[in-house]
């Protein structure tokens, strides 16, 4: 069956609370209006008011509140609206969600999932299109998830919810309206494997969210060009699919990682460091990143557009490597 | 006399348990014994150990920094706790979580952030599973007047009345958050009781030498909570006897003044009401405190004498 990304949410969601009735939602907009973005359109009409709830605009207790559920008997999947907003939770993100069961013992369990939506989407400005996986991955204790399509999103969101540890699930925003085929029965796609969207053998992209498509994308141009791309998702992001990144590399012996995020300690930072530290002998030449300019995401959509990583800019970046 | 025999002897005992076991953490980082800071709490332990005089079976608690040794009151054994100050494998985090996160899940305790206030948020969220679940538990919030300060009390404070939740915010002014005295740095005299009702919640005002009106406000405002009338908030009047930690000198406040409200012990005025009433005979009373002090000693020699975690355990749950 065909469904959009924000259908894929809303569904699995709905699919996961009729079996199992610890999982609540809740969050701002996320009841009535199904959320912003429509991502839990369905769920209020079907679950009540019990179970899924609209808040008043407080990020910290969202969270906070969440962990104290989730210790207590609850499921509890929140929404952050946006990506950007979870800064104002970034105490009850960091500290306490990650750190919460290794501070007070094992039977601390946070069978939890905090949803977003991040990323740039044309105009919604400096504070409203950020890309924050690579803040968090600095948190010990956290998983985080970033699907790139629906059917992964789908599998994903099912795994991050029967998870025992807190989850960080973020989708973009420009995905939302996004359609797939998909499986009409349910499935789960493991928490810490990547995911190889297209075989190659002269250079490995590590692409993550919307930058999988614009790498699929300069891939299908270098092509033509004589260059043979392997396009890799982590999916995970924390913990990180470590292994699958050393054997493309190790196949391809280059290697471009392509984030949404800020280029200065973005992913690609951290990645770089990693491989490079480890798989020094099969590289044959520096690793690359193309990422967002250090800059404030702009209002202005050509300034906008000038900041953030596009198939050119990725093509620019694997040539260099030759 | 208007209450039982046996909940004066207990509270009697428990604010004796607490007291005789703040006054040990004192001895024993004296002499060297605690890696880390603690925050001395005697003096102030009526406003933990009464309300809690008021739980019933399943209902949760959230401690905070100081008076940890009102761990006790929920189930702690004195032995688990002062191995987890200690830093051992024996604790109830094998070390990991130390003096600030003393807790068991099982006896109900949510824990404690190591950064106030946003543990009053998680400690709403024990508030909204008991409601969905139904189970009639009711959650007790301990925090200090310091925090009161801070943003996430108020967003907990207005998702809880807003949603109901079955919460008693127990305020515990010892009127310094370490060297500001609540005077100079919150807009209103009574930090929670004078606030609650911009929540829209029931508050209580009681002084935390007087564990008998600790007693009957926490009783009401419990009362009111498990009948599903939503949250309320009790304020105990205390004075914090020692430095924000071991070692300050406290020398931004007045001595005399200070002086003054040492005199003020609710254990000391429970033993008066208790001689008045019959309640125990000074043999009882010296027999419990032998019998506590005993308890505290094998407490520490327990924790002493118990493993370090292994080295090698560095990543035990992380995840």
């Amino acid at each position: 069956m065909k469904q959009t990304f924000a259908q894929a949410i809303s569904s699995t969601l709905s699919e996961e609370m009729r079996r199992d009735d610890k999982i609540i939602v809740y969050g701002e907009d996320v009841a009535e209006m199904g959320g912003i973005f429509t991502a839990t359109r369905g769920i209020y009409e079907e679950f009540g008011a019990k179970r899924c709830i609209s808040t008043p605009i407080a990020e910290g207790a969202i969270v906070g509140s969440a962990i104290g559920a989730a210790v207590t008997g609850l499921r509890p999947v929140v929404e952050l609206m946006y990506s950007d907003f979870q800064l104002v939770a970034f105490n009850e993100l960091f500290h306490s969600l990650g750190k919460w069961k290794f501070m007070h013992g094992e039977a601390y369990k946070l069978p939890l999932v905090v949803r977003c939506a991040g990323g740039y989407s044309f105009g919604a400005g400096p504070e409203h299109s950020n890309t924050f996986e690579c803040l968090f991955t600095h948190a010990p204790g956290l998983t985080i998830i970033t699907p790139s399509n629906v059917y992964d999103a789908k599998g994903l969101l099912r795994s991050a919810i029967r998870s025992d540890s807190p989850v960080l699930f973020y989708e973009h925003k420009q995905l939302y309206k996004t359609k797939m085929e998909v499986p009409e029965e349910e499935y789960c796609i493991p928490i810490g494997k990547a995911d190889i969207k297209r075989e190659g053998k002269d250079v490995t992209i590590i692409a993550v969210g919307l930058m999988v498509s614009k790498a699929l994308e300069a891939a299908e141009k270098l092509e033509a060009e004589g260059i043979s791309v392997e396009v890799l998702d982590p999916r995970t992001i924390l913990p990180v699919d470590k292994d699958a990144f050393f054997e493309s590399v190790s196949k391809t012996h280059r290697c471009v990682i392509v984030e949404e995020s800020n280029k200065t300690a973005g992913l690609g930072a951290e990645w770089a460091a990693m491989i490079q530290e480890e798989l020094f002998d099969e590289l044959d030449a520096p690793i690359k990143r193309v990422a967002s300019l250090d800059v404030p995401l702009p209002y202005n959509l050509g300034l906008e557009a000038e900041c953030v990583p596009n198939p050119d800019k990725i093509i620019a970046a694997v040539k260099s490597l030759f | 006399m208007k209450y039982s025999k046996e909940l004066i002897a207990d509270m009697y005992k428990e604010l004796l348990s607490v007291r005789m076991a703040e006054e040990k953490l004192v001895e024993i980082y004296a002499l060297g014994k605690v890696p880390g800071h603690i925050h001395s709490g005697v003096g102030e332990e009526a406003a933990y150990v009464v309300p809690l005089m008021t739980k019933q079976d399943g209902d949760y608690s959230k401690f905070t920094h100081r008076v940890i040794a009102a761990t006790h009151a929920v189930g702690i054994t004195f032995n688990e706790m002062f191995a987890e100050i200690l830093g051992k494998d024996t604790g109830t985090s094998h070390g990991r979580g130390g003096v600030n996160h003393v807790a068991r899940l099982d006896k109900g305790i949510i824990g404690v952030a190591g950064s106030l206030g946003v543990d009053t948020e998680v400690a709403i969220g024990a508030g909204l599973s008991a409601k969905y679940l139904d189970n009639g538990r009711i959650v007790y919030c301990f925090n200090g007047d310091g925090v009161h300060s801070r943003g996430n009390i108020h967003e907990a404070w207005n998702l809880a009345a807003e949603w109901k939740l079955p919460v008693l915010f127990v305020c515990d002014d010892n009127q310094f958050a370490i060297s500001a005295n609540h005077k100079n740095t919150i807009c209103v005299p009574n930090p929670a009781a004078d606030r609650a009702v911009a929540y829209g919640m029931p508050a209580k005002l009681v002084h935390g030498d007087d564990p008998l009106a600790v007693y009957d406000a926490a009783k009401e405002l419990t009362d009111y909570i498990r009948e599903g009338n939503g949250p309320a908030v009790l304020e105990v009047k205390t004075y914090r006897w020692r430095g924000h930690f071991e070692g300050d000198q406290c020398a931004y406040r007045d001595k005399e003044i200070t002086e003054q409200e040492l005199k003020k012990d609710c254990i000391v005025n429970l033993e008066e009401y208790i001689r008045e009433n019959g309640v125990l005979s000074d043999e009882d009373m010296e027999l419990m405190k032998k019998e506590i002090a005993l308890e505290l000693d094998e407490a520490v020699k327990f924790a002493e004498s118990s493993p370090e975690p292994a080295l090698d355990s560095v990543y035990l749950n992380v995840y």
